[in-house]
């Protein structure tokens, strides 16, 4: 049976939350910056320190490192604020949410000294080099290969959907480095410096137009050997526990948030159908956001709900796309990517940006199979 | 007994009478000053059919779907923001059933004498019964989860379990989650029994009994669809419950319009401190 667990935040909960609703009021006023959708917001490094100021970054990391050693729940209040915000929080997202605790998890000490205060500080950003042309749901298929060499390894290959790599500093590459009867052996994390030689950098142009995605291809990249992440061919398992626990944030069920907050800003709820699509929607978020906390709780406690977190992912994910559909059709004209309107905006935005809600991070009709396993007599 | 006790039993033990004559009948008594007598009463839920008139301390008029009416010996009913109670033995009862064949009757009050009580707010009994039925529901979905994972993984057909299949899987998955978001909004209705919190818990609720209903009875195939098979009687009752007590027009409407009221600066606020920021 899953695991799900309703629970009230504690006064210390509240007073975070408080208090980053205040900081984000007094740093990024309603009005003075252009608000983005989830994780494809805006990238911002000073805005990504000034959270790191605050304690705000790789806030789950131990003290020596720069962390606040805060919990998942923590973490889950200041990331919704962020997110439900529209705030600008490209730089710093894949370092603080998955590479500062794969680093801490499975790096080496020198890793960890090197990296993760730079984290905490705001000062590295990362990419996540996973799916390639002929691995997308399917990763173990990843055909990049790493071979040994004189103090490290040689990769080559091409990664494929490697979210700002043209703008981040490092890539933590999947590859493989040997041929395994079981293919899900044999499989490396590498840290890869995105300005390394041989490494080049080709945008993909998203249905929107914008160029966040890339092509990376690597043609004999040196990476030295203090640059493995954790056991040569345990990259696997490492990769699958970095996915499967981070799956269920807040970031699966708010990218949408903003089109009905601005929907309601500049139209209001004049009739029974803009005041039923509001209450549909937020009984949603409601119900789903009760779900996905009760997920960084059991992770507090040291569980490891992975079957939960990927039931709530599909449910968010789905959800993200209802919403948006309950409000475009309060909508009667077409729409215009460049109105004036910052609703018109945001909803054009959202509708274009919609299709890759069920697919990253896990297609969602992997997610039911994953989820599946566990609904088991 | 607290009602966040009721709830429990109601999700726990499903569907009897207790919802109706202790949680709302008995709690209406004790509002109006009326309790004591031990004898079993049902609520009129109040309907905009409803016709209800009160001359000399003697009750006329038509209430309609009044759960158990026939086997209560009391019926109450609100008028004006007070409670009427009349003895069962003092109305003409129209038998009348929901879609699981519960029993929802017309109640035909001519001159009926009438004990009332003051200070009850129509508004707060509707929200009551709502609470009651997201608990019911909750518990209905729980036990139709546990009969769908069950079935599957021991029904076989093409030589293996229903369960292996990737599309049958799909359905599995979406019960569970329909399952768990009831599970929560009940768990959470029960703490904190606020208008929002009530909306938001029955529109989810709602949602669920068609979706996870329907996907429940494709896994269990014809046989789902037999009068005696369990499935039925949870879904039966499921749809018969949506109905009752606010279906999804009446709730999203309501908790829009209070959403609305605060203000948009106030949705994300009203999402994670539901009624103590917005009331609905």
């Amino acid at each position: 049976m899953l695991r799900f667990a309703p629970s009230e935040l504690t006064d210390a909960e509240l007073a975070l939350q408080a208090e980053v609703r205040e900081f984000l009021d007094a740093e990024l006023p309603r009005g003075s910056f252009a608000p983005g959708l989830g994780m494809a917001a805006g990238r911002d490094k000073n805005f990504s320190r000034a959270l790191a100021a605050r304690g705000w970054l790789g806030m789950s990391l131990p003290r020596r490192y720069g962390g606040a050693e805060r919990g998942v729940v923590d973490r889950f209040i200041v990331v919704e604020e962020l997110l439900r915000w529209g705030a600008p929080i490209r730089y710093h997202w894949v370092a603080d949410r998955q590479t500062g605790p794969l680093i801490l998890r499975y790096g080496t000490m020198a890793q960890r000294e090197r990296f993760l205060p730079r984290i905490c500080r705001g000062e590295v950003s990362f990419s996540i080099g996973m799916s390639e042309s002929e691995a997308g749901s399917d990763l173990a298929a990843v055909q990049t290969r790493a071979t040994r060499t004189d103090g490290g390894w040689r990769v080559s290959g091409t990664k494929l959907w490697t979210g700002g790599a043209h703008e981040n500093d490092w890539c933590v590459v999947l590859c493989r480095t040997s041929d395994e009867d079981d293919r899900h052996q044999g499989l490396t994390q590498l840290i890869v410096d995105l300005r390394a030689p041989g490494l080049t950098v080709r945008p993909i142009a998203y249905l929107d137009g914008s160029e966040f995605f890339n092509e990376v291809v690597l043609d004999d990249v040196f990476v030295a050997d203090d640059l493995v992440v954790g056991e040569v061919g345990a990259g696997w398992a490492q990769n699958t526990s970095e996915l499967a626990y981070e799956r269920a944030g807040p970031e699966r069920w708010l990218s949408t948030y903003l089109v009905a907050e601005q929907y309601l800003r500049e139209h209001g709820a004049t009739d029974e159908r803009a005041e039923a699509a509001l209450g549909e929607a937020v009984a949603g978020w409601w119900g789903i956001r009760t779900l996905s906390l009760s997920v960084a709780r059991l992770l507090d406690a040291g569980q490891a709900p992975a079957a939960e977190a990927a039931l709530v992912k599909e449910l968010g994910t789905r959800f993200e796309q209802e919403v948006l559909d309950t409000i475009w059709r309060l909508v009667p004209d077409d729409l215009d990517p460049a109105a004036e309107s910052l609703f018109e905006r945001l909803l054009a935005a959202a509708i274009l940006g919609a299709p890759s809600f069920t697919i990253r991070g896990g297609t969602n009709e992997i997610l039911r199979s994953v989820a599946a396993r566990a609904l088991r007599a | 007994m607290t009602v966040a006790d009721g709830l429990a039993v109601l999700r726990e033990c499903g569907p009897d009478r207790t919802a109706e004559t202790v949680l709302l009948g008995e709690w209406l008594l004790a509002q109006a000053g009326l309790s004591g007598e031990g004898l079993a009463v049902t609520v009129a839920p109040g309907s905009a059919r409803d016709s209800v008139v009160l001359r000399d301390g003697r009750v006329s008029g038509t209430a309609h779907r009044v759960p158990w009416a026939r086997d209560a010996a009391r019926i109450a009913v609100l008028h004006d923001g007070r409670a009427l109670v009349v003895d069962r033995a003092a109305v003409t009862i129209q038998p009348r059933v929901n879609l699981a064949g519960d029993a929802r009757d017309t109640v035909l009050f001519d001159g009926a004498v009438a004990r009332s009580g003051p200070g009850v707010d129509a508004d707060a009994l509707f929200l009551r019964g709502t609470l009651m039925r997201i608990a019911l529901m909750a518990g209905a979905l729980d036990r139709l989860y546990e009969i769908t994972v069950r079935h599957a993984s021991h029904r076989r057909q093409f030589g293996r379990p229903i369960g292996s299949f990737q599309a049958v899987q799909q359905h599995l998955v979406m019960i569970a989650q329909q399952a768990a978001l009831t599970s929560v909004a009940a768990d959470t209705t029960a703490r904190r029994p606020g208008g929002f919190e009530i909306a938001a818990g029955k529109l989810l609720a709602n949602r669920a009994a068609l979706s996870a209903g329907r996907a429940a009875h494709q896994v269990l195939g014809a046989r789902g669809t037999m009068r005696e098979h369990p499935l039925g009687q949870l879904t039966r009752r499921l749809w018969a419950w949506r109905s009752e007590y606010g279906d999804e027009h009446h709730w999203s409407t309501r908790l829009g319009a209070g959403v609305a009221r605060a203000g948009a600066d106030s949705v994300y606020p009203a999402i994670t401190g539901g009624s103590t920021v917005v009331s609905v």
